[in-house]
């Protein structure tokens, strides 16, 4: 048979014959056997699935909700007390700055009075 | 040994049951198949075996979630062919390299040796996914319902990779051969 009076479909027997299944390499299977051991014998992690089943257990369930109870309501305590605290820092703040000013007051007008004072004096002196 | 899977055993039951005895069977079996299908999509027969053996170390860890020998099969095929496009896709693009491939031990003509070698070169630098349609078909003689099932992919776009590539190769042999007519 000539190649030039092959039948089309001639491809997909070329093709079955190219891409036939091969031998894998010499002692692939026993290289392959040692890596197998070798990772069964390092410590296996814990398996996701034995966590799975301790947390669908009712009592850890129950144990769950309660500390997520516990949790939601110790955040608002918390959250109360620091809000308390700087409302009570932000009130500190404000008398600080009402004393401060009204220290500046005094000390202006004891101020003006001392002159007024040495004043007076000094035109008594002249007077006389 | 995968026969002694039976599909409705629980997995507590399957523990006791799968030794290394039957890994090692399951390997003897399986190894051809697993190795082939990333040799032709790898061209690499170092990285082919790098792979399969990745595969079957994955399969030694799943073993006991496995129900039978067809179950087996298809979770070979299956993540062989995902391993395959995720260790293209994580290596540079290397020399195509079909030479040290065995030949097949029939006798066939020395046309189709060479015929075949070209193809194995073509259907090497097809694009991923339709290679690996290639492949499942004309190694596993897969329908390709089942080449559908195992890359998760619908039917049409199957049937159409099939369509393009068969084309395409038809044209670079026709072209690179020049007289045979395939």
């Amino acid at each position: 048979m000539t190649p030039m009076n092959e039948p089309n479909d001639r491809l997909d027997d070329i093709l079955k014959n190219a891409l036939r299944r091969q031998e894998a390499p010499d002692g692939f299977a026993e290289r392959l056997m040692a890596r197998a051991a070798q990772q069964h014998s390092t410590p296996e992690p814990i398996h996701r699935d034995s966590w799975l089943r301790f947390l669908t257990q009712p009592l850890v369930r129950w144990a769950a909700l309660a500390a997520v109870a516990a949790s939601m309501v110790l955040g608002v305590h918390v959250y109360q007390v620091r809000r308390e605290r700087a409302e009570g820092e932000a009130a500190k703040e404000r008398l600080m700055i009402a004393l401060h000013i009204a220290g500046a007051k005094l000390q202006l007008a004891r101020s003006k009075v001392n002159e007024i004072r040495t004043d007076q004096s000094t035109n008594h002196q002249v007077k006389e | 040994m995968a026969e002694r899977i039976p599909a409705e055993q629980s997995p507590e039951t399957l523990r006791t049951d799968v030794s290394e005895t039957d890994f090692a069977e399951i390997v003897r079996r399986h190894q051809s198949m697993v190795f082939s299908i990333a040799h032709h999509f790898l061209a690499d027969r170092s990285a082919a075996e790098e792979l399969a053996q990745d595969v079957f170390l994955q399969l030694h860890a799943n073993l006991l979630t496995l129900k039978s020998e067809d179950h087996t099969k298809f979770w070979l095929r299956k993540v062989t062919a995902h391993r395959c496009i995720d260790y293209k896709r994580r290596r540079k693009p290397t020399q195509l390299s079909f030479d040290d491939t065995p030949e097949p031990v029939a006798a066939v003509k020395s046309t189709d040796l060479f015929l075949a070698r070209r193809l194995r070169e073509l259907v090497a630098s097809l694009p991923e996914k339709p290679r690996l349609v290639v492949i499942l078909r004309y190694q596993e003689d897969m329908s390709a319902e089942d080449i559908a099932n195992i890359l998760a992919m619908p039917l049409a776009t199957v049937k159409s990779h099939l369509q393009r590539s068969l084309a395409m190769l038809r044209e670079k042999v026709t072209r690179t051969i020049g007289e045979v007519t395939i």
